[in-house]
């Protein structure tokens, strides 16, 4: 019998899509990224320099916006996980008939987009919204506590806009953890704390690293959450990005932070690959 | 004590999830053009005028065409790129597996605007096919991801029996891997459906003036008059269709594996 | 009735613009793509201008919706193909488009050009003036409202402001050079003066959160262009707009502008001259109470009051440097992020 050999045609067409629609227009964001933009117009101007990349690294501000973002990406992946560790424990160890629907209504806010759920929130969180609505009718307040437009808000909006993304890898990899690993562990007198510690936080791990590069990327990219919990008054380094591309036009400037962003993420790429070959050294 | 602790914990994480959109449903009956809580009357004059705007309808069928192609498109060559990585040595399987993965990396404005930048120069701008390739593009990676979990759960030695029973590749395909695929399948249709019916930020760049989506009408509103609860009903609606599409599947589930 | 006449009329104008019926078949088939904003601008288009022009010759016209930041990236991107025929744009961007040669300059000897009131057509034509005032909530501004109410400290942190870059904003950095003694083009200054007030109370993106924040008590003042405000304060009785007098409001304009080397030109300046015919002009100023540009258009005495449409009104405003600012729009945005906004 013979194994069926690499299968470059299956692969070929989804290739050629993203090389074509993806890959095309990113070189084009490489090269202009070393492009610049001469006094009194907005067309650009092909160069080479790195003077782009200097101004954003040189200037307090992006750097503050820099680091801002990459806090709030950390802070929400430390919720999610420490939201979503249970809860994916819970639907793969003790729903059984509520699984299918638990696990759908997790999924909803993924499915229905940034933009709808950011309107939920607005009403929730606006002050006269419901829990500045709630506060002052219980007469704790008088006037409304800001939450849109602060660092809290937007945390909320990325925790909720996200935890999907790091529960779904946690229930993939916690279903193939069979059972009797945390009997055993409960039969040599370990306590519930120390099993999940011990036995299934380590053999979860796989899937708590998945989810944490998945909400990470997804949080530090995100615009439409941030933008409309933030008000504009907290600039993310995505905002950042929107406002130079799309309200000032700079687009050199504006391919200069993607690309920070994206040497982000390529870091955290590598830094994930090296911790998944310690893993395999391991026995 | 300890189970209705997790019990509990997850209770609440569902109820964060979710309120949003609760409170998004239970806005778009309050009577005010802003909502404000405690609300004041109960009004079902945004859906009427959500079914009485032709603006609205039309640019629904849009958003609905859009996503449909989109998704064709993003599931079938997910699925196969996800069985093509499977059957590809470890070592270049990872470089084709980021290469498929990559469009989750960029902020979508600035790309949009790259791609726009391209497609003008191929004389391909605001026509229907750069729209759903687009869509396509961005919504590729959910399909390849969903894929390839769904068939790394399914017994690569079943095919193969199949095969050395003398069945050809394609039956072999078609008769034991597809089946067992078919709730894959039918997430990443899902999900590449709704991720690209939602669209606002490719679509304000990339949709010509013929294929105006639904989100770009409700955005550009957003952000010169206000919030038109219109679209706070028409939102309701989507999240409805979407329940009736989880129970219908839930159903349809039941029924499958009681057969 | 008094819209059919008035289609009847534009109908009737085209047909002249065309030099006869026989012509008009010659458009069939053809599509004239518009980019706007959703919403009333939209649909009083549609009605006095699309619909007039797709009877008179057999085009189709499609809108394409969305912000004027948008329809500005979209003219730079697509400046090899272009896919829209005629752009609605905002004065702060319309210079910098015909400077950059993306549209095609205002044609000083049509009859058109000859209609608007003078001066007004930087770079495209001017479609509609509209003034930055003040709207303020009753209860807690007393009248009458000046700019200089704005820095009392009685309401520190209860102001809101649009984003920046936006006319607003532009505007706002004018008034307050202004009160300094100076103008825009010292812009240390104005930066100093709006620095003083604070981070807004509220950032805004759309006029009903202006208003619910405003009729709750949470913002007491907000600087706001007149037109869309007016027409939307007829459901709210405790907020006011104020026309300021010193210094003035400041004059902001909507400009309506023809895409350079677009597919459709012919149709492009019909619709430019439908858009700025008195029949469209008024329907904006009795509607949404933009003032009218077109100096034919006559309102009736509830539209006239609220909006700015006699020559000394448009004397009275304060008119800012624009192609300066406009040279000035990278450099203020990060003024504006790090000063204003305190990020």
């Amino acid at each position: 019998m013979k194994r069926p050999g690499p299968k470059h045609y299956l692969l070929a067409p989804g290739v050629l899509l993203v090389s074509c629609v993806f890959l095309a227009p990113f070189l084009l964001l490489v090269v202009l990224s070393f492009w610049t933009q001469p006094e009194g117009t907005l067309l650009v101007e092909p160069s080479l320099t790195v003077e782009n990349y200097l101004r954003i690294f040189s200037d307090p501000y992006y750097l503050r916006g820099l680091a801002r973002t990459i806090w709030l990406s950390f802070a929400t992946v430390f919720f999610s996980l420490l939201l979503g560790f249970p809860a994916a424990y819970w639907i793969v160890r003790r729903a059984v008939r509520l699984r299918r629907i638990v696990m759908a209504l997790m999924l909803l806010p993924m499915v229905c987009g940034a933009l709808l759920p950011t309107l939920g929130l607005v009403n929730i969180l606006s002050p006269l919204g419901i829990i500045n609505g709630s506060l002052k009718q219980l007469g704790l307040i008088d006037r409304s506590i800001p939450l849109l437009g602060t660092q809290t808000g937007i945390l909320i909006g990325l925790i909720q806009a996200f935890l999907p993304l790091m529960v779904l890898p946690l229930v993939a990899v916690m279903e193939r953890l069979p059972l009797a690993l945390e009997e055993a562990a409960m039969s040599l007198g370990a306590r519930p704390p120390q099993v999940w510690w011990r036995v299934v936080m380590p053999l979860a791990a796989p899937g708590i690293v998945a989810g944490s590069v998945l909400v990470f990327c997804a949080a530090l990219t995100s615009f439409v959450t941030p933008q409309i919990l933030g008000q504009g008054k907290i600039a993310t380094f995505a905002a950042m990005t929107w406002q130079q591309a799309s309200l000032v036009l700079d687009w050199p400037f504006a391919s200069a932070l993607a690309m920070v962003m994206l040497l982000i993420m390529a870091a955290l790429a590598c830094m994930v690959l090296g911790f998944r070959r310690l893993n395999w050294v391991r026995p | 004590m300890r189970r209705v602790l997790l019990g509990g914990v997850t209770a609440l994480v569902v109820l964060f999830t979710v309120a949003p959109l609760i409170v998004l449903v239970f806005s778009s009956f309050d009577d005010g053009k802003f909502f404000r809580f405690p609300p004041r009357e109960f009004s079902m004059r945004w859906f009427e005028a959500a079914f009485a705007s032709v603006e609205y309808r039309s640019s629904l069928l849009n958003s609905a065409v859009v996503a449909v192609v989109a998704t064709l498109i993003s599931v079938v060559l997910g699925t196969a790129a996800a069985l093509g990585l499977q059957r590809t040595a470890l070592r270049s399987r990872a470089a084709l597996e980021m290469v498929l993965l990559a469009p989750l990396t960029l902020p979508l404005v600035i790309w949009a605007i790259a791609l726009l930048q391209i497609y003008s120069w191929l004389g391909v701008g605001g026509t229907f096919w750069g729209l759903a390739l687009a869509h396509a593009t961005f919504t590729l990676p959910f399909s390849v991801r969903v894929m390839l979990a769904t068939l790394s759960a399914i017994e690569p030695g079943l095919e193969l029996a199949a095969r050395s029973l003398g069945a050809r590749p394609w039956r072999a395909f078609a008769r034991i891997t597809l089946p067992l695929a078919l709730p894959g399948i039918a997430t990443s249709a899902a999900l590449s459906f709704f991720i690209s019916f939602n669209d606002v930020i490719v679509s304000t760049f990339i949709a010509g003036s013929s294929w105006m989506t639904f989100p770009v009408r409700l955005y550009s509103q957003l952000r010169g008059q206000g919030i038109d609860p219109t679209t706070l009903a028409i939102g309701t609606m989507i999240i409805a269709s979407i329940l009736i599409v989880v129970a219908l599947t839930e159903l349809f589930n039941r029924k499958a594996s009681r057969a | 009735m008094k819209t059919c006449w008035k289609t009847a009329c534009s109908v009737a104008s085209i047909g002249l613009v065309l030099g006869g019926a026989s012509f008009a078949q010659d458009y069939a088939g053809e599509t004239l793509v518009v980019g706007t904003w959703g919403g009333d601008i939209e649909r009083l288009l549609r009605e006095h201008a699309a619909g007039p022009l797709e009877e008179a010759t057999g085009a189709k016209v499609e809108f394409l919706l969305g912000g004027s930041g948008d329809r500005m990236a979209k003219l730079y991107a697509e400046k090899s193909n272009p896919t829209m025929d005629v752009t609605f744009q905002n004065i702060y961007e319309a210079p910098q488009a015909l400077s950059d040669g993306l549209v095609v300059a205002p044609d000083e000897s049509s009859e058109i050009y000859g209609d608007l009131w003078e001066g007004m057509n930087d770079g495209c034509y001017a479609m509609s003036l509209v003034g930055l005032g003040i709207a303020y909530n009753r209860d807690l501004v007393s009248e009458p409202v000046e700019w200089a109410d704005m820095w009392n400290p009685d309401y520190k942190g209860m102001i809101a402001m649009a984003p920046y870059p936006s006319s607003e904003g532009d505007g706002l950095l004018g008034v307050a050079a202004r009160l300094e003694g100076t103008d825009e083009h010292d812009p240390d200054v104005a930066f100093a003066k709006v620095a003083e007030l604070g981070a807004p109370a509220l950032n805004y993106t759309s006029l009903d959160e202006v208003f619910a924040l405003m009729d709750a008590g949470e913002v007491a003042m907000a600087p706001m262009i007149s037109g869309y405000v007016l027409a939307a304060l007829k459901e709210w009785d405790n907020i006011g707009f104020s026309f300021p007098t010193d210094p003035g409001p400041v004059l902001v304009r909507d400009m309506v502008c023809q895409v350079a080397n677009s597919p459709n030109p012919e149709l492009a300046k019909m619709f430019i001259k439908l858009a700025l015919s008195p029949a469209t002009q008024e329907a904006y100023a009795e509607e949404l109470l933009f003032g009218p540009t077109n100096s034919k258009a006559e309102l009736s005495e509830e539209a006239a009051a609220d909006t700015v449409n006699t020559p000394e009104e448009v004397a009275s405003l304060l008119q800012l440097d624009w192609p300066y600012v406009i040279s000035q729009r990278a450099d203020w945005t990060d003024r504006w992020n790090r000063e204003v906004l305190g990020q």
